[in-house]
C-alpha cells in the first residue's frame, strides 16, 4: 500500500495517531497544541464538543458571509419588484399603488432566506474546500473507520515543530492510542486524464450549438414559419381575412358592415366630410349612407347640381360647351339616379370651408393644388394645363376641357360644392377622395379661393404691411 | 446485544437520569453498522414489491398528468363556481406534510430536543418527496403547463410582462419554491457525514463512486465540523422561520381573497399548527412500520414515538380551537355572510366532510390522552392515518364549501370530482412513496453522526490516571 516506507518516491506528509474513544481523542488534542504543533487536525465520525478549544481552532466567519447574503437578497427582492411592477410594467390592480411595502415583504423574506441559505451551503462548502475527491488520507486503508467509530489525530510535516523522531515519540506516548500511521503523498499525477479534457471540451462546445441556434433564430427573418412546438394560439378555430366561411349564406369571413353604424374611432363630421350641412333630423342618417357605398351616393349630389348649373358654367366657356355638355349628361342618366334629378333640390351647401383658414392652410392647398389639380386647371387656375395643352392640340374628340376657375361661375359656388366637386368629380373630372385626404381637399379648396382673389381683390384688401413688401418687391 | 436494555421503559421520566436516546447497549460501531445494514443488505423482496407497485401508481399518475396536458384541464371536475378544486386541495395537503421534515430538524434542533436526531432524517426525505407531489400540482393547474416558467421573473424575449408581485399566489410561488430549495440543502448538508460513512464502507465500485461524488470528500475533520455545526444552526435558524412563513403563504392564498370563509386572519396560525400536525401525522405513519421493517427500535425508541404523539395532541387541540374559533368570530363578528359560510360548512350539502374532518383532526387524537395509546405503535398507526385523511378533508373543506357557496345564490353550486380527480390524489402517493423507497434503500436514513453526538461518550483510558486532569468537557 501506500504507506510503505521503502519505497523512496513517497514523501511523508504527517502522522497520525488512532484512538477508539472520543476524550483519548481530546487528550491527546490538548496535548499536541500545548506542545506548540499548529499543522494539526482530528478526524472524527460525529462533531466532537470541546475539540475546538482542545486543537485551537478559531471560530469560522460564515454566518458573516451569510448575513451579507441575506441582506443582499433581501434588497434584491425588493428591487426586483420595485423594477418590475413600477417600471417595466406597471399595471393597477384594483386601484392599488403600485408601489406598496406591505405587500412586497412575503417575497423580501423568503429571497433573504434563500439568499442566506444558499449561502450558508455554498460558504460551507467553500471555506472547508469541497469537493475535494483526492486526499492522501483516503490512501489510508485504517482511515475508512474515521467516518464509523474510530478517532484520529493528524500532525503535518509542514509544521515548524516537526521532527521525524521527537513527533513520533509524542504520538507513541498518547494516551489511548491504538495506532500511529506515517501519511503520504498521493504520488499519482496531478494532471487531468487527457480523455476528460477532450470529452469536456467537446461537451462544451456541443452545448453551445443549441443556445447559438436560438440566437440566429431570434435574430434572423425567414421565408418559413418558425418551428413552433407548443403551438399555444397559434391556430384557433377563427375565420381569417379573405378566406370562406360556411357559417354565413354568403360565404364570406370578412363581414360587410352593417347598414347604419359606425365603427368607433372613424366618425368624422359630416360638413367636414360632405359639405353639406344635413338638415336637422337628416343629420346622422345622410352621414350614415355615406360610409359603405360613399361614391354612388355620394355622387348623385354632385352630378344632380351639375346637370342644372351646368347652363350658367357653360356661358364663359362657351367654345366648349358642346364636348362638355354630352358626357355630362351622358353620366347620369346611365347611372340610377336618372329619373330622382329634376325633383332633387340642391343640397345645403357650407358657405366657407369648415377648416381653419391660415397662411400654413393656403401653403398646403397651393402644393396639393400644384401636384393633382394643376396638370388639367393650370397653375394659375385658367383651364389651361399642361394635358389640357396637350389633348387639345391633339384634338382629342372626347377632351372636355377643364373649367376655367375664374368664372363667375366659379366665383359664386359655395366652398361647399367646389369641395364636392374634388371630392367626388364632375363630368369628365375624377373624384379625388380616394387620393386626397379630406383635410388636403379643403385646404386646396381655399387656396382655389385665393387664385380667384388674385384676379377680383383690390390693392385696398391688402394688408398695409404685406402692400410694402409688394411694393418693394415690384420695384 | 439487547439483552439487558430490552427491560428499560424509555416512555418512563425518571427526574435525575436523563432518559437514554438510544437503547440496546450500542456503541458507535454498532449504530454505524445498524443503520449501513439497511443499505448494504441483500435488497429485501418486500422492498421490490413495493417498489413495483409505487412505480405502477406513478405511471398512472403520470399518465394521468399526460392527459391532462394533451387535453386540457377540463379533465377535472373544476367548473364554475368551484375552481379550485382536487389540485389545491392536494397541493395544500401535500405542503402541510412538507413541514414536519423542516420544523423538526430547524426548530427541535433551536430547542435542544436530541430525541430529533433519530428522526429527522427520515422526517426531512419526507419533507422534500412531499413537496415534490406538492409542487406538481400548481403546476398542472395553471392549465398550459409548458409556460409554467411566467410564474417566475424571468426576462423574455416575448413578453414585455412581469408576474405581479402583490399577489398572494406570486407569494407562494416564492415561498414553496424557497421551501423547497432550502429543504432540500439542509437535508443535503446534513447528509454529507453519513454519505462519507457509506463510500467509506461500501464493496460496490459503483455506488463507491457515486458516493464518493455526494460526499463531495468528507472527512470529518475536526475544522470542517466546527464550520459544518456552524452551517448548521444558521440553516436551522434561517429554515425555522421559513418553515412558519411558508404555511402562511398558502393560507394568504385564500385569507387574502374575500370569500366568506377564507377571509379570517385566524388562517396563518390554524394553518401552521395544521400543517405540523398533518406532517407529524405522517412521520408516524411512515416511522412505525420503519422502525419494525428495518429493525431501528434501539435508535427509535418508544419514547420517540410517545414524543410525535405528544405533538400530534398538541397540534390536533390547537386545530381544534382554530375550528372553534371560526365559528366563534363567524357569531361574534355579527357578518351574516360568515355566519352563513360556517353553518353551511358543518350542516350545509358538505356536512360530511366537515364532520370527516372534525372526528379525525379533532377527536381522534385526544385518544393521545391515554398514556397506553401513545405507547402502542399499531394504535398511534391508525390515528395518524386517521389525521391524514382528516387534514386532507380540512383543505377539501376550505377549498371547496365556501367556493360551492359563494356570494350569489343563482351562482352556487357543487363540485363534482371526476375520475381524474380522485386518480391523481392516489397517483401522488405512487411519487411520494417511489421516491421514499428510492431513498430507504439508498440513502442513509437515519443521521448516524448525530445520533452519535448524542450518545454518552464510551469508557476512556484517559479517565483511568492522573492525565484524567486534561480531560475536558
Amino acid at each position: 500500500m501506500a504507506q510503505d516506507p521503502n519505497n523512496p518516491d513517497q514523501k511523508l506528509i504527517g502522522l497520525m495517531a488512532q484512538f477508539d474513544d472520543p476524550d483519548s481523542l481530546l487528550a491527546a488534542c490538548e496535548k499536541v497544541r500545548k506542545a506548540g504543533y499548529t499543522n494539526t487536525d482530528a478526524y472524527t465520525p460525529f462533531p466532537l464538543h470541546g475539540i475546538d478549544d482542545a486543537l485551537g481552532i478559531k471560530p469560522t466567519i460564515l454566518p458573516w458571509i451569510v448575513l451579507a447574503l441575506g441582506l443582499m437578497g433581501g434588497s434584491a427582492g425588493l428591487a426586483l419588484q420595485y423594477i418590475t411592477n413600477v417600471e417595466f410594467y406597471p399595471f393597477i390592480i384594483s386601484a392599488k399603488p403600485l408601489f406598496s411595502l406591505p405587500a412586497n415583504i412575503p417575497v423580501i423574506f423568503e429571497l433573504t432566506i434563500l439568499h442566506a441559505a444558499i449561502a450558508v451551503f455554498l460558504g460551507m462548502l467553500l471555506l472547508n474546500r469541497m469537493p475535494t475527491f483526492s486526499n492522501p488520507l483516503f490512501r489510508v486503508p485504517e482511515f475508512a473507520r474515521a467516518t464509523d467509530d474510530k478517532f484520529f489525530l493528524t500532525v503535518g510535516v509542514a509544521d515548524e515543530k516537526f521532527k521525524p523522531k521527537k513527533t513520533r515519540e509524542l504520538f507513541d506516548s498518547f494516551i489511548g492510542q491504538t495506532a500511529v500511521i506515517e501519511v503520504f503523498d498521493d504520488p499519482s499525477s496531478n494532471e487531468i486524464p487527457k480523455v476528460f479534457k477532450f470529452v469536456g471540451i467537446g461537451v462544451s462546445v456541443l452545448a453551445l450549438i443549441p443556445p447559438l441556434l436560438l440566437w440566429r433564430a431570434y435574430n434572423d427573418t425567414a421565408t418559413v414559419p418558425r418551428i413552433n412546438p407548443i403551438r399555444d394560439m397559434d391556430v384557433q378555430l377563427r375565420g381569417d381575412t379573405q378566406t370562406v366561411s360556411h357559417v354565413f349564406a354568403d360565404g364570406r369571413t370578412m363581414r360587410p358592415r352593417i347598414a347604419g353604424t359606425v365603427a368607433r374611432g372613424e366618425y368624422v363630421d359630416p360638413i367636414l366630410l360632405t359639405g353639406i350641412v344635413p338638415e336637422m333630423d337628416q343629420q346622422n342618417v345622410a352621414f350614415l349612407q355615406e360610409e359603405e357605398p360613399p361614391k354612388e351616393e355620394g355622387e348623385k349630389p354632385a352630378e344632380e347640381a351639375n346637370a342644372e348649373e351646368d347652363k350658367p358654367a357653360e356661358e364663359p366657356a362657351a367654345e366648349e360647351k358642346p364636348m362638355e355638355e354630352k358626357p355630362a349628361e351622358d353620366k347620369p342618366t346611365e347611372e340610377a339616379a336618372a329619373p330622382a334629378q329634376p325633383e332633387e333640390p340642391e343640397p345645403n351647401w357650407v358657405k366657407i370651408a369648415p377648416i381653419e383658414i391660415n397662411m400654413a392652410t393656403l401653403e398646403r392647398g397651393r402644393n396639393r393644388y400644384n401636384i393633382y389639380c394643376s396638370v388639367c386647371h393650370g397653375l394659375a387656375g385658367d383651364g389651361d394645363g399642361l394635358v389640357s395643352q396637350r389633348a387639345l392640340q391633339r384634338q382629342e374628340p372626347t377632351w372636355v376641357p377643364p373649367t376655367n376657375l375664374h368664372t363667375d361661375y366659379l366665383l359664386t359656388q359655395p366652398d361647399g360644392k367646389i369641395y364636392n366637386t374634388i371630392t367626388n368629380g364632375i363630368r369628365k373630372m375624377k373624384g379625388y377622395a380616394d387620393q386626397i385626404p379630406t383635410e388636403d381637399r379643403w385646404a386646396i379648396v381655399t387656396y382655389v379661393r385665393a387664385l380667384q382673389k388674385t384676379r377680383t381683390g383690390t390693392p385696398a384688401e391688402i394688408p398695409a404691411v404685406e402692400m410694402k413688401e409688394l411694393e418693394i418687391k415690384g420695384q | 446485544m439487547a439483552t439487558v436494555n430490552e427491560v428499560i421503559d424509555t416512555t418512563i421520566d425518571d427526574p435525575g437520569n436523563r432518559t437514554p436516546l438510544v437503547i440496546g447497549g450500542h456503541d458507535y460501531g454498532s449504530i454505524t453498522k445498524l443503520v449501513c445494514r439497511i443499505n448494504e443488505d441483500k435488497t429485501p423482496f418486500a422492498w421490490y414489491v413495493a417498489f413495483a407497485a409505487s412505480l405502477t401508481v406513478l405511471g398512472f399518475f403520470f399518465s394521468l398528468i399526460g392527459y391532462l396536458i394533451f387535453t386540457g384541464v377540463g379533465v377535472w371536475g373544476n367548473n364554475n363556481p368551484v375552481y379550485w378544486g382536487f389540485p389545491i386541495v392536494n397541493f395544500v395537503f401535500w405542503v402541510g406534510i412538507g413541514h414536519a421534515g423542516t420544523l423538526i430538524s430547524a426548530i427541535l434542533f433551536i430547542f435542544r430536543q436530541n430525541w430529533r436526531t433519530s428522526i429527522n432524517r427520515f422526517a426531512e426525505a419526507m419533507t422534500i418527496f412531499a413537496v415534490c407531489c406538492a409542487g406538481i400540482f400548481p403546476g398542472i393547474h395553471i392549465g398550459r403547463v409548458w409556460v409554467f416558467y411566467w410564474l417566475f421573473p424571468l426576462p423574455s424575449l416575448q413578453l414585455s410582462m412581469w408576474p405581479n408581485f402583490r399577489s398572494p399566489l406570486l407569494w407562494d410561488v416564492f415561498a414553496v419554491s424557497t421551501y423547497a430549495t432550502v429543504s432540500l440543502i439542509f437535508w443535503y448538508t446534513g447528509m454529507i457525514p453519513d454519505l462519507a460513512t457509506l463510500r467509506d464502507r461500501t464493496t460496490n465500485p459503483i455506488l463507491r463512486i457515486v458516493y464518493s461524488i455526494l460526499s463531495l470528500g468528507w472527512t470529518g475533520s475536526a475544522r470542517s465540523w466546527s464550520r459544518y455545526e456552524k452551517a448548521y444552526t444558521l440553516f436551522a435558524a434561517l429554515a425555522a422561520p421559513l418553515v412558519l412563513s411558508v404555511h402562511t403563504i398558502v393560507s394568504f392564498d385564500f385569507a387574502v381573497s374575500q370569500l366568506p370563509g377564507w377571509h379570517t386572519t385566524i388562517f396563518p396560525p390554524y394553518f401552521v399548527a395544521g400543517a405540523v400536525f398533518s406532517g407529524f401525522g405522517m412521520v408516524l405513519t411512515l416511522m412505525v412500520p420503519a422502525r419494525q421493517l428495518f429493525g431501528l427500535k434501539d435508535v427509535v425508541t418508544l419514547r420517540h414515538l410517545e414524543n410525535v404523539c405528544k405533538i400530534l395532541l398538541a397540534t390536533g387541540s390547537m386545530v381544534g380551537y382554530a375550528y372553534a374559533m371560526e365559528f366563534f368570530i363567524a357569531w361574534y363578528g355579527g357578518n351574516m355572510y360568515e355566519q352563513f359560510a360556517f353553518i353551511n360548512r358543518a350542516f350545509g350539502p358538505y356536512w360530511w366532510a366537515y364532520w370527516i374532518m372534525v372526528s379525525c383532526n379533532v377527536i381522534s387524537p385526544q385518544l393521545f390522552w391515554f398514556r397506553k395509546c401513545r405507547t402502542t405503535p399499531w394504535l398511534m398507526f391508525v390515528i395518524s392515518i386517521f389525521v391524514n385523511i382528516g387534514m386532507w378533508f380540512e383543505r377539501f373543506v376550505i377549498t371547496v364549501t365556501s367556493l360551492a357557496r359563494d356570494f350569489l345564490p343563482s351562482s352556487w353550486g357543487m363540485f363534482n370530482p371526476t375520475w381524474v380527480d380522485y386518480g391523481m390524489l392516489f397517483g401522488s402517493f405512487g411519487l411520494f412513496f417511489t421516491l421514499f423507497l428510492i431513498f430507504i434503500r439508498f440513502g442513509p436514513i437515519v443521521a448516524m453522526a448525530e445520533v452519535k453526538s448524542v450518545m454518552p461518550h464510551p469508557h476512556s483510558p484517559v479517565h483511568d490516571d492522573h492525565h484524567a486532569a486534561v480531560e475536558h468537557s
